[in-house]
């Protein structure tokens, strides 16, 4: 019983989140003190006239019920947007594959590298190499987005002029294939470098730190005294254990690093999730900040319940604990 | 505590530089109304106009100087950091100290709610509800408190329950200590380490948030921040205002940022004796 009772535990509490973050944002705009109309127009320039008003309001006031609401979420029929008047669905699809290119690719690269740095300095532990490794890597944890995001924006765009400063790809430029992948490598690099330059430092820290614990363990010791080769003691034997707790330390994160994206995106202009929703904030249209805010939550819900399957998969010791 | 952890912190030089760095920004944000020159919402000066001997760092678009700006909005910065930073760490304790100590179904309960928040990005609520209702920096203070308390208290409690079937526990419940003593002399102190690193991650991520929402223009335009300067400043970069206007709240910022860091990573360090053997 003990069995499923952990495991369905946790994945009912992610059906449960998810569950109160689509009632949220179904709900909430109900609190509003009057209503969308009020709280587009009201400190607009537009003037209404009575009669208009009442129009506006019978439009925007009608409201669903909850089950036809999550019907209508299923169906991606989210409704349109105010500002931009084409469907919140179409907007959040057209955004969606930069976002996921970037934050994906950012999260892709600095998992393998700072796992591969954590792994080879803490088998070089004491050397010159490992303390400067560590100590920098100290200080750009201490570094949020917004300030390397900033810094590299007026080094390499502005300033050397070296690449794109805004943007996904060239507008209305006419490539072939090859070109067009090139222009949106260049576009992609500053983006990319600042959100690698925040996730880097704390993946190399937690892999060397766990490693160099896993490192003092006797199956280590029997491993070289087998006479394996270094590299196969190091990645087939130690770093396997270290797995595990950066899966764990992803999954309490990335609630947080949702932050640090839209931040990046917005600095760079990059036309994913996080710019939309600046924009859509800037012009204060609440269905599609209602619409962004609810998938990108469902996204995360999703990524932490991927993660507990990954889990099992990475140690089956915690298969057996459930 | 049997190990000399005052010596070991002040030779740690992460905690050394962490500590400097919090001293003299805590100046800045203490002393910021005497130093700051100007009145920040005064927007008489002659705007963009290039830093002197009267602004220091020149005057922005709307004609609000700079400098003085900077000094207020540091502190709105680092006040909405410490409100959520007392306020999760207080909720945080009281539930992981609860739950371990009672144990049974409210521990069920509440760990399991904890799971749920922790699966909600907190900036999501947090946009959302600035977003529709434009509430006071205070109350989004305290609903981050809210969406953040679960690791602190996870912490808190899977530290307690280990603290709580040790041998000086058990013999002052068999003197027939209550458990509201147990709590308070034992419980309490003994966990204090864990406070602090709680504290310091907290608000380190608080004054993150903090910034990103008012770059993002959730703020009201008039409360000064370092992220509503960052916002402002990016807007006019093809004028050579780098390094007077673009460069200084961003500079700030990841100072701020960095000192709490510091803090954090030093005090796990030295009070985590399973860390301390990494390092």
């Amino acid at each position: 019983m003990k069995v499923f009772s952990r495991k369905y535990g946790r994945v009912s509490a992610y059906i449960l989140a998810a569950l109160i973050m689509i009632y949220l944002s179904y709900s909430l705009p109900g609190f509003l003190p009057g209503d969308f109309v009020t709280a587009m127009y009201s400190s607009s320039h537009v003037t209404l006239t009575a009669d208009q008003e009442a129009q506006i309001r019978a439009f925007y006031t009608q409201r669903e019920g909850f089950i036809r609401y999550l019907v209508n979420l299923v169906t991606l029929n989210w409704g349109y947007s105010y500002a931009f008047l084409t469907p919140i669905s179409d907007l959040i699809l057209q955004a969606l594959p930069w976002t996921l290119l970037l934050v994906g690719g950012a999260h892709m690269i600095s998992m393998v590298f700072g796992f591969i740095a954590g792994v080879e300095l803490a088998w070089r532990r004491g050397s010159y190499c490992e303390k400067i490794g560590v100590g920098s890597m100290t200080i750009m944890e201490g570094v949020p987005e917004i300030g390397s995001g900033v810094i590299l924006l007026l080094i390499f765009a502005l300033y050397l002029g070296w690449l794109p400063a805004s943007g996904a790809e060239t507008a209305y430029a006419r490539h072939s294939a090859g070109e067009w992948a090139w222009d949106v490598v260049c576009h992609l690099t500053l983006p990319l470098s600042t959100l690698i330059l925040a996730y880097f430092p704390g993946n190399f820290l937690l892999t060397r730190g766990s490693m160099v614990m896993v490192l003092k363990e006797q199956f280590v010791q029997t491993a070289r005294a087998k006479g394996l080769p270094a590299l196969r003691v190091r990645y087939v034997h130690a770093a396997r254990n270290v797995l595990l707790p950066m899966a764990t330390r992803f999954g309490l994160r990335i609630a947080f690093m949702v932050t640090g994206a839209l931040v990046v995106e917005t600095i760079y202009s990059y036309p994913g999730l996080g710019t939309l929703l600046f924009n859509a904030i800037g012009m204060r249209d609440l269905p599609l900040i209602q619409g962004i805010v609810l998938i990108s939550s469902l996204m995360v819900l999703l990524v932490n319940l991927a993660l507990d399957y990954i889990y099992g998969w990475i140690d089956p010791r915690v298969k057996h604990a459930y | 505590m049997h190990i000399d952890v005052r010596g070991e912190l002040v030779r740690d030089p992460w905690f050394v530089t962490g500590m400097g760095l919090v001293l003299l920004l805590g100046l800045l944000v203490l002393l910021g109304p005497m130093l700051a020159p100007h009145d920040p919402h005064d927007m008489s000066f002659q705007p963009l106009s290039p830093p002197s001997a009267v602004h220091w760092l020149g005057v922005n678009d709307g004609g609000m100087d700079i400098f003085s700006e900077l000094l207020y909005g540091m502190r709105n910065t680092v006040g909405f950091g410490l409100l959520t930073g007392i306020v999760a760490l207080f909720l945080g304790v009281t539930v992981g100290l609860g739950a371990s100590w009672f144990g049974g179904l409210l521990d069920q309960i509440m760990m399991r709610l904890a799971d749920i928040l922790l699966a909600i990005p907190a900036i999501m609520i947090l946009i959302f509800t600035a977003a529709l209702f434009r509430p006071s920096p205070v109350m989004l203070a305290l609903i981050l408190a809210i969406m953040s308390w679960p690791t602190t208290a996870k912490a808190i409690r899977s530290q307690a329950l280990v603290v709580k079937n040790r041998l000086h526990i058990q013999a002052s419940r068999q003197m027939g200590a209550s458990a509201c003593y147990i709590i308070s002399r034992h419980l309490v102190p003994e966990l204090f380490p864990l406070y602090l690193i709680g504290f310091a991650t907290k608000a380190r991520m608080a004054m993150f948030m903090e910034a990103s929402l008012a770059f993002l223009g959730l703020f009201d335009p008039s409360r000064k921040s370092l992220g509503l300067m960052i916002g402002y400043a990016l807007k006019y970069y093809y004028l050579n205002v780098w390094w007077n206007w673009i460069m200084p709240p961003v500079f700030l910022l990841t100072l701020l940022i960095m000192a709490v860091t510091f803090l954090a990573v030093s005090l796990e360090k030295v009070f985590d004796p399973r860390l301390k053997e990494a390092w």
